[in-house]
């Protein structure tokens, strides 16, 4: 009961600043500790302490969401593993959450664990969704992003990107000596790994949807050209036969496609293959330069980067290159575009005057929006949802950094990195 | 472009500091020449391959040429340093060279590495026209990726938009 107490409290104490926040109140989504049907030894600890960990990491995914509030388990009650099932709805509509999440963790005969997720309406009493997942003890957070991700679909109708992986350059040394390495963490900034030494200046890692390829641009064969490796084997070739420079890799939503662009007897224009470089066609033949290409979700159509009309504009055409058009007359330089994988939207970096900026514009060319107010933001990429961008931050001094900002604005959140970091990319998955 | 290279040396050598060592690397002062006794020139010393790119550089006035804004033409002053950059070339035919472009940190970077193979070739095509054959040349863009001056003040801006000739062994 006293538990039970603090809870309210705190829910009283909170839901002011969130409602006064934003349009909609946010919905109360309480996260108590899984249940284990018996609490067994594992590599990763006990599995009643992992239930309370895993309710851990799902209420710090979802606090990032600013239409969810979380209560974590250290204000929920705890219930017995029967009731990851069949929960208590009447103890918890005292509580003024509509939204229960539970779960159980359970130790396998075969050393890995069960960890499975419920998500309960509380006011109409019924489960509105579930997972379950075997892992090994090591990955039981990866089933907890996954957890979160269930919960943020149910809730919101949209796809979650909490079991995601995020693409980076690491930067380090001096400004004109940069040490490059192409890296990959968890969204949640674990399982961080290097999968390029340094040696050679890399650029632009793009991950493959499915998340086990990446393409990415080295200097190391002479010229920029693109790369690609594969995460699980680390087997790394070139994509392309030949020696011309190609650059700003991006493959199509389905990861069948892969667009880029090449240089071709010194004109820059975009091109499509399949993923594994093969197919090769051109798709734009204008005497200016082509550039910075990227599918819309259904793969129909492609935004790029063109200097066509003398400065740097964003065109749509169709995939097979046809209908070309231009979409940004704000009166800038636009370029990096990026469409959103909902397909409502394009991210592009603006260039004006002597500042880089993130912004929004709709397919059609209507809506421009400027996100950030940055000395030098560039590289937006998408979050699953559509509603968040990732993209390059450099302060006055020139530092780079990862940061996130709301498709609705407001102040970006860094995104922490071992070194400096700089061309990232949210992946449309989790690793495999 | 020479006398604006020089008037933003000038600057930066006003700035003092820690500006002082890229300035006079902007200034490419030529090596005086070794006189021996009656003003008799010193037979050469052997020459380095270090020596030959600073020998270029002192017979062309610079091994780098700089664009404004944007773009890639090559105005009045790029022209003639790279008209005597042809004649060094043509009179060393054995030396292979590799043109750099390069951009300024306000470009993303995929346009910047475009842009900076754009300026590559702008020079390579200009001396091809001066009569250096192309097998003789290379290019190459670094994009953003190897400013030649820190930070982001109009000024660097302009030092970064450059091609640079570059011998390769």
């Amino acid at each position: 009961m006293t538990i039970k107490l603090r809870f309210c409290a705190l829910l009283l104490a909170m839901l002011p600043t969130i409602a006064t926040a934003q349009d909609k109140p946010a919905i109360v989504v309480a996260v108590p500790p899984l249940a284990t049907p018996k609490n067994v030894t594992t590599a990763a600890g006990d599995t009643g302490l992992i239930g309370r960990y895993v309710a851990d990491v799902i209420t710090s995914d979802l606090r990032s969401s600013p239409e969810l509030m979380p209560i974590g388990p250290e204000n929920a009650r705890i219930y017995p593993y029967p009731e990851a099932t069949a929960p208590s709805f009447s103890q918890w509509r005292t509580t003024g959450a509509k939204t229960l999440v539970t779960g159980f963790v359970q130790a396998r005969s075969d050393g890995r664990l069960t960890i499975a997720c419920y998500v309960h309406d509380i006011p109409g009493a019924r489960e509105i969704a579930r997972k379950g997942f075997v892992v090994t003890p090591a990955e039981w957070r990866r089933a907890a992003h996954r957890c979160s991700d269930a919960v943020y679909t149910q809730l919101t109708g949209r796809p979650g990107s909490f079991d995601s992986q995020i693409a980076y350059v690491a930067e380090s040394g001096t400004r004109n000596a940069r040490v490059k390495r192409i890296s990959v963490m968890d969204s949640d900034g674990t399982s961080h790994r290097y999968l390029t030494a340094g040696e050679a200046t890399v650029l632009t890692p793009r991950l493959s949807p499915d998340g086990d390829r990446l393409a990415y641009v080295s200097f190391a064969g002479g010229q920029p050209q693109l790369r690609l490796v594969d995460l699980a084997s680390n087997e790394d070739r070139p994509l392309l036969p030949g020696n011309a420079m190609s650059f700003a890799p991006r493959f199509s939503a389905d990861g069948t496609r892969i667009l880029f662009a090449m240089s071709a007897g010194g004109n820059t224009d975009v091109y499509v293959a399949n993923a594994d470089g093969s197919a090769l066609q051109r798709l734009t033949s204008t005497p200016g330069i082509d550039t910075a290409p990227s599918f819309s979700p259904d793969g129909r159509q492609i935004v790029f980067e063109s200097d066509r009309s003398g400065s740097e504009q964003l065109y749509v055409m169709n995939a097979d290159g046809s209908d070309q058009r231009r979409i940004s007359f704000g009166g800038a330089r636009y370029g990096s575009p990026v469409w959103s994988p909902d397909g409502d939207r394009i991210a592009f970096t603006r260039i004006a005057g002597n500042t880089l900026s993130i912004g929004v514009i709709s397919p059609s060319g209507t809506g421009e929006r400027v996100l950030t107010q940055g000395v030098a933001d560039e590289g937006p990429s998408w979050a699953a949802n559509s509603r968040e961008l990732l993209f390059q931050h450099s302060d006055p001094s020139g530092r780079t950094g990862l940061s996130v900002v709301s498709v609705d604005g407001g102040t970006p959140r860094p995104i922490a990195t071992p070194q400096e970091g700089s061309d990232p990319e949210w992946s449309a998955g989790g690793a495999k | 472009m020479m006398r604006r290279t020089i008037l933003a040396a000038a600057a930066l050598l006003a700035l003092g500091g820690g500006s002082t060592l890229a300035a006079a690397q902007l200034l490419r002062v030529p090596p005086l020449l070794q006189v021996g006794p009656r003003g008799i020139p010193l037979p050469p010393a052997p020459i380095t391959f270090e020596g030959l790119q600073a020998d270029m550089v002192a017979k062309s006035g610079s091994d780098t040429v700089f664009f404004a804004g944007s773009g890639y033409g090559l105005d009045a002053a790029a022209q003639a340093t790279l008209t005597a950059q042809a004649r060094w070339l043509l009179a060393n035919p054995a030396m292979r060279a590799r043109i750099e472009g390069h951009a300024d940190d306000r470009s993303p970077r995929d346009y910047a590495l475009a842009i900076g193979e754009r300026r590559a070739n702008a020079v390579r095509d200009f001396l091809v026209l001066q009569g250096v054959p192309a097998e003789q040349l290379t290019i190459l863009s670094w994009g953003k990726e190897r400013p030649s001056v820190a930070g982001s003040s109009e000024m660097a801006l302009a030092l970064n938009r450059r091609a640079s000739t570059v011998l390769m062994r």
